[in-house]
């Protein structure tokens, strides 16, 4: 029996269609379509300047904004050769750790609701609203930060701001821990729905491409950051990367990232040196291809400009890789039909980054709606 | 007597669905916010439920992607009497930035549904959403089911 789960759904945040093949109350196989949100952003980027371009990248996604406008604004760096200046790559890596610990303590809550675990839901969204604050007060927006340029960031950072989010850290750094226990060390919590659910071994994530928290949590040791020139040459600070490849490793290896992040941050915040911001760029024409690590994984900006317009434009964006991963490889003979619901919300499904393309037949309608063909085709049998 | 205790149970009771119709999640994640105990939308009565078979009020997010246009216009008839249509975001109002040539989004949401209130913003702010809620949610409803009666 083939059981549809969305697009518009109780389990469900964004529309999706899930597809569980299941006997009983086991789920055997799934497959899963896209194309709900698509809005033909590369296509509306075609033709436009930079300072237009750089709000649409912004919008690919809104849970990982603030990576795209920095992948977008580091690409026509490399196009003219040139870096930002070093405290806007600073204040730069300080909002994007920021981004990544409201990001992961997000998709952990969505886990935690997922397992009908209120109280863990609500201490991860209690935890994530100072984080949301200290990214208000640095950038003056919750969402949409409308924070980097092409050369640098938009404005500088007072020392009152930066005490403040100093604050934030040391406040999140003493309570965060317990909230990790609660879920690593709790009888009932991690055994259920989440040891030994939903296992993809190290071949199966390479095979699937899958990246970011999801693919280090099944052996894959791999962060784009460590080859990114700010992080590598600036910071201390480890990859975290698990081995078991479940529900739990999935989990735990996005808690364990906020630990890195808090360092980075205080790090960040210790060291800032004294220079501009922001620096302008003249930008020739040419193409490049940039990578940085989002909070999901990899994403990649391909550009091609002319020196003024952007004449083509592709995103790689990391979710597309870890959905089919999971439709692919986690969903295979789970035990039950709970299971398959937090398996998905475990690998951190953002539809909004996913959409690519949508199939149009002659008369102009939507005929087909996968972001990419399914790679799991063995329901149509 | 009784529509008077009708009322009163009606508006402590808001049953909410999220249809994000082809937007950036930035809105969506915004109501998530509100499900936190800082904003604690469930003291209002408000529960988010994503059901649209019981549910009171519609959110909608996003731009009205190509396959929304039929689909959203099911899920408004699938939802039951009374209902209020609560638009987030400047994206379900105007189309917002996607809404240039070449986009596949069909903004505004009120050509396809009846919008009851509309909240501007990229994204609103989880008070305002909440605000946008409580203005419309519990008095239209409570005097929509008067008039099913």
């Amino acid at each position: 029996m083939i059981l549809p789960i969305g697009p518009v759904h109780p389990g469900l945040k964004e529309p999706l269609r899930l597809k569980l093949k299941t006997r009983g109350e086991k789920v055997l196989s799934a497959e899963i379509d896209y194309g709900y949100i698509h809005r033909g952003i590369e296509r509306i980027m075609q033709g436009k300047t930079w300072q237009k371009g750089i709000f649409l990248s912004e919008r690919v996604c809104g849970i990982c904004s603030y990576i795209h406008t920095q992948t977008f604004a580091e690409t026509f760096e490399k196009i003219a050769g040139e870096q930002a200046p070093l405290r806007a790559q600073y204040l730069r890596v300080l909002t994007n750790e920021l981004d990544r610990i409201q990001s992961h303590l997000l998709a952990n809550s969505t886990f935690f609701k997922a397992l009908e675990h209120e109280t863990l839901f609500m201490y991860m969204l209690t935890l994530r609203e100072p984080v949301m604050d200290a990214i208000e007060l640095l950038t003056g927006n919750r969402v949409n930060m409308g924070w980097n340029v092409v050369g640098g960031v938009k404005m500088d950072i007072k020392q009152t701001h930066m005490d403040q989010i100093m604050q934030i850290m040391n406040k999140l750094e003493t309570d965060y821990g317990r909230y990790v226990q609660i879920y690593e060390d709790g009888p009932l919590v991690s055994g259920l729905r989440s040891k030994d659910v939903g296992v993809m071994t190290r071949e199966e994530s390479i095979m699937a491409r899958a990246v970011g928290p999801i693919g280090r949590a099944s052996g894959l040791e791999h962060d784009v950051r460590e080859q990114h020139h700010t992080y590598k040459d600036n910071f201390d600070w480890n990859v975290v990367w698990r081995k078991e490849g479940d529900n739990f490793a999935r989990t735990m290896n996005r808690f364990d990232e906020v630990w890195e992040s808090i360092s980075l941050i205080k790090q960040v915040i210790n060291n800032i040196p004294e220079g501009d911001v922001r620096k302008k760029i003249d930008i020739p024409a040419g193409v490049a291809e940039w990578r940085n690590e989002a909070p999901r994984g990899e994403v990649t900006y391909s550009i091609e400009t002319n020196g003024n317009l952007i004449k083509n434009i592709s995103i790689r964006t990391p979710s597309i890789m870890n959905i089919d991963a999971c439709a692919k490889y986690m969903l295979n003979d789970v035990a039950t039909v709970a299971d398959a619901v937090a398996t998905y919300a475990s690998s951190d499904p953002c539809i909004a980054c996913a959409e690519r393309v949508t199939i149009l037949d002659e008369t102009g309608s939507v005929r087909d709606f996968h972001g990419v063909h399914n790679i799991n085709s063995n329901l149509k049998g | 007597m009784l529509d008077g205790l009708k009322d009163i149970i009606r508006k402590s009771s808001i049953h909410v669905c999220l249809v994000n119709t082809g937007g950036c999640n930035g809105c969506d994640i915004e109501v998530v916010a509100l499900l936190s105990p800082r904003y604690d939308l469930e003291q209002y009565g408000i529960y988010v439920h994503n059901n649209p078979r019981e549910a009171d009020v519609l959110l909608i997010t996003g731009a009205l992607a190509e396959q929304w246009k039929d689909k959203l216009q099911k899920i408004y008839a699938k939802t039951p009497e009374p209902k209020v249509v609560v638009a987030i975001g400047n994206c379900p109002l105007t189309g917002d930035v996607f809404n240039q040539e070449g986009s596949s989004v069909n903004a505004p949401v009120s050509d396809y549904i009846p919008v009851d209130a509309e909240v501007s913003g990229c994204p609103p702010r989880p008070t305002e959403i909440l605000a946008a809620i409580l203005a419309v949610g519990p008095d239209a409803i409570a005097a929509r089911g008067r008039q099913k009666l």
